[in-house]
């Protein structure tokens, strides 16, 4: 049984399934819904109905309060109607989001190889004549096999190869999917993912000099994102600010020292935190922030950037912008909301860093 | 997918814009300059009004309706309130001072921000910074009506509410909020909008909010509870406010960084020495009470001011200069107020009372560290004293003031609570006394400021001498009535004799 869902102030009406939430029935139609951990804990998907009614699920008693379910608040990522319904969603337009309907795909496996100790590079390849239609950036939920569930990985690889996706998958001690990524998954296998997800993406319409902040394992979107912007003559400076504990970690090096070499709008700044003394390294030693701050003297006023690594660099990295002048309009994250997240206390005072 | 989209609406910042800053103009035959004469007079730069981001999207019209209905809900509760007697539902008639606490002291605080807004909304250069300045102007100027309007149901059974508009300015502890506000307005409009739409409403308004209309839950009062959420459905709107302003400052020029951070510093103790006022009645006031000020300064100041100063240090400001003093005085300031208040209770509008041991118990339940050591022997004297001798124990002195906050310097030296603070320099020729260093770090920094404030207390020496009486008449208060201990006065009496009267068979 499906109802109509219809989303304002866009007036646009999509088909909602029984037992679907509103986030899934608008995003699967392409329209995207704020929203950050997909459980009914963070309230970024609170939205108003304007017609009809909801089920609020799992919806938390702290992310939408009594009083605003009287005031026809809900979450949309909780929400489940058993009529047709009328929504409406804070949607600023964004001039630079595609309108992709995230669909289901079936892959094959078609090459894995290790990038790094902890990294391996996943290869999967869609049937002849598919696509995966993403804008650089934007990641994938990949559905793992035994009970392991579904987890995000951002896309590696250029739009342009969307017959074949290329993921990067860095062991977590413990982490039951990703050991068995790195343990059991072998060339051949059929492995299934939904997508593509995220608002991560270059702000190309701004066409301003972009700077990226990588770090771990978060090369991915970066990637993705410089090879997309090289591919379509981007001509305003690129920079790449990519740090990893060591040598060894640093995955990519020898391509984007090669990238650097050929173009002159690339630049790219490695920075290496743990790298044993007297080896023979000899680019910046230390973190990301430090390393952009260094390069950029302090200095980061008319740039877009962009940033993707673990929570304490991202931290570091937009204390170090804002220190050096851009704030919050021009910085750009991902992130991945977890429960434990949710509850931290965080003041009002920054809306999306 | 085959999915018709039909012509989208105008996007939410759009539709926003065309109703509010493209109603703006470029003046032709005058500069801008001319017309924002304050805009750059406290050193603040700004460089791109376009910049500030709307921190919300409410328009006139919208907000007429929605304010309406607020109205028309609260005047039905106020309506009902009075027709049912509702004053008789209270707790005890001892709850009363809390409330004219309340209207002298916040009340025309509500007003003085109103003016301030309007103000400061004329002074901003930025439309969208004066639309919604303007929008707030308009709030406060509801809140201080509501007040008055719910609490003049009680002015027509009970001493002590009738003169708070004269009180505002001449009494000794209504010129503590007054000077607070005094201050802000007589500040540039950037200054204002930090000391009162970012310090005043957002670190510290639930600190005032808060516990006097939980302490109306609590104690039946139904009419100030529900100005409370009347007002407090505005809140929100006026917290952003004040989060949109610092932000758009420190991101405009890097040379506003030290000037917002030094009004930071002042600001915030500004105000937590007039919120001692909102702990005293938490503590001391309320027959039932809520929760302890201690209690409260963690819960709304502490954990939240945490969390806000962790993310403006992204901008490199730190958290206020007295931040640390304040939590160890939240453990002495409304003992001292009540203590000083209960001495010099001849000159006080509302009545109070000593604590009982009950109260007692609770004070040092709530305050372990600092009560019984402290202030329960004080109290224990003070109670012995007027047991033996059956008169009133009182503090025929006057208070020295603070030249800052304009409070009696009652307070203690941080970590040394049993060292009355004597702090005085001399400047021009006179001499001026402060209760705390942050008081006397605002002075030092525009001493002309304060040099020339309008001090109750050496007024009434210079005006009244001493005839006490002829003071209280200046001050409308009405001597027997207003004043005094609660015990033994008319608002006691009538409160008990009407109660009585609603449970009586006949």
């Amino acid at each position: 049984m499906s109802y109509e869902l219809t989303i304002e102030p866009l007036g646009v009406t999509v088909e909602i399934e029984e037992d679907q939430t509103i986030l899934d029935a608008a995003l699967r139609a392409g329209i995207y819904l704020p929203h950050a951990c997909c459980h009914g804990v963070c309230a970024t998907c609170k939205v108003t109905v304007e017609d009809g009614e909801v089920e609020h699920n799992e919806s938390s008693s702290f992310a939408l309060m009594e009083f605003e379910r009287d005031e026809g608040k809900c979450l949309a990522c909780c929400a489940t109607v058993e009529d047709d319904i009328t929504i409406s969603a804070e949607i600023e337009e964004d001039p630079d989001a595609r309108t992709i309907p995230i669909r289901d795909f079936e892959a094959t496996v078609s090459k894995i190889e290790s990038l790094t100790p902890t990294i391996k590079g996943v290869w999967l390849k869609l049937e002849d004549g598919e696509a995966f239609d993403f804008q650089a950036g934007q990641y994938v939920n990949l559905h793992l096999p035994d009970d392991i569930g579904s987890r995000a990985f951002s896309v590696a690889s250029v739009p342009t190869s969307g017959n074949e996706i290329e993921l990067n998958i860095r062991v977590v001690p413990g982490g039951a999917a990703t050991t068995y990524v790195h343990e059991n998954l072998t060339v051949g296998d059929e492995i299934k993912f939904t997508g593509p997800y995220g608002r991560f993406f270059v702000k190309k319409s701004a066409d301003m000099p972009v700077i990226f902040f990588a770090g771990g394992s978060g090369l991915s979107s970066p990637r993705s994102m410089i090879l997309d912007l090289i591919e379509e003559g981007f001509d305003k400076p690129i920079t790449l600010v990519y740090g990893q504990r060591t040598r060894d970690e640093l995955y990519y090096h020898d391509e984007f020292l090669e990238l650097a070499e050929r173009l002159p709008n690339f630049t790219y700044v490695p920075a290496l935190s743990d790298e044993a003394e007297g080896s023979d390294w000899e680019g910046a030693r230390g973190f990301v922030h430090e390393a952009a701050k260094d390069h950029f003297d302090n200095d980061f006023r008319d740039h877009k950037a962009y940033l993707c690594g673990p929570p304490a660099m991202i931290e570091a990295c937009i204390s170090t912008l804002m220190q050096g002048r851009l704030f919050e309009r021009d910085i750009y994250t991902e992130k991945f909301i977890s429960a434990a997240d949710a509850q931290q206390v965080r003041s009002p005072l920054f809306k999306s860093i | 997918m085959d999915m018709k989209v039909p012509a989208e609406k105008l996007g939410l910042t759009e539709k926003y814009h065309l109703l509010t800053r493209d109603l703006a103009w470029d003046p032709s035959y005058r500069t801008n300059k001319e017309i924002h004469p304050y805009g750059d007079f406290e050193g603040i730069k700004i460089h791109d009004w376009d910049k500030w981001d709307d921190p919300f999207r409410m328009t006139v019209d919208s907000y007429w309706k929605y304010q309406a209905e607020k109205e028309r809900k609260y005047y039905a509760i106020i309506d009902a309130h009075a027709q049912n007697n509702g004053h008789l539902n209270i707790t005890d008639a001892r709850y009363l001072s809390a409330l004219k606490l309340f209207l002298q002291a916040i009340s025309p605080a509500e007003y003085a921000a109103h003016r301030g807004f309007a103000r400061a909304a004329r002074e901003y250069e930025g439309v969208g910074m004066a639309v919604a300045a303007e929008m707030q102007a308009i709030d406060e100027i509801r809140h201080a009506q509501t007040q008055i309007h719910g609490l003049s149901n009680y002015n027509k059974f009970y001493n002590g509410f009738h003169g708070f508009t004269t009180q505002r300015d001449r009494m000794w502890y209504g010129t503590v909020p007054r000077s607070f506000f005094d201050d802000a307005m007589s500040a540039g409009p950037f200054e204002f909008i930090i000391a009162i739409g970012f310090s005043f409403e957002y670190v510290l308004t639930n600190l005032l909010f808060v516990p006097f209309m939980s302490g109306a839950a609590y104690n039946g009062d139904l009419a100030t509870v529900t100005f409370g959420f009347s007002a407090q459905s505005d809140e929100a709107r006026h917290m952003t406010l004040g989060l949109e302003c610092i932000k758009f400052m420190l991101e405009q020029d890097p040379d506003n960084i030290p000037i917002v951070q030094a009004w930071l510093d002042k600001w915030f103790w500004r105000g937590m020495r007039l919120l001692g006022l909102v702990g005293t009645m938490m503590d001391y006031m309320l027959p039932k009470r809520v929760m302890s000020w201690q209690e409260a300064w963690k819960i709304y100041g502490e954990e939240n001011g945490e969390a806000l100063f962790r993310d403006l240090a992204r901008y490199g400001i730190r958290k206020p200069k007295g931040w640390e003093t304040a939590a160890e005085s939240a453990k002495h300031v409304p003992h001292q107020i009540m203590l000083g208040m209960y001495q010099w209770r001849f000159g006080t509008a509302f009545h109070v009372w000593p604590p009982s041991d009950e109260d007692m118990d609770w004070l040092s339940e709530k305050y372990p560290d600092t009560f019984d050591k402290y202030y329960r022997p004080r109290w224990e004297y003070i109670k012995q004293r007027e047991a033996e001798t059956g008169e009133p124990h009182l503090n025929m002195g006057l208070p020295k003031l603070c030249q800052t906050c304009q409070l009696p310097t009652w307070s203690t030296e941080p970590g040394e609570p049993e060292k009355l603070v004597q702090r005085e320099i001399e400047f021009d020729g006179e001499t001026y006394h402060f209760c705390s260093e942050g008081c006397q770090d605002i002075f030092e920094h525009e001493p002309e400021k304060y040099a020339g404030a309008w001090m109750p207390i050496q007024g009434l020496i210079r005006d009244f001498g001493e005839d006490v009486p002829g003071w209280m008449e200046w001050v409308n208060l009405i001597p027997g009535k207003d004043n005094m201990s609660y015990h033994g006065s008319e608002d006691e009496q009538n409160f008990k004799a009407w109660k009585a009267q609603t449970t009586a068979s006949s």
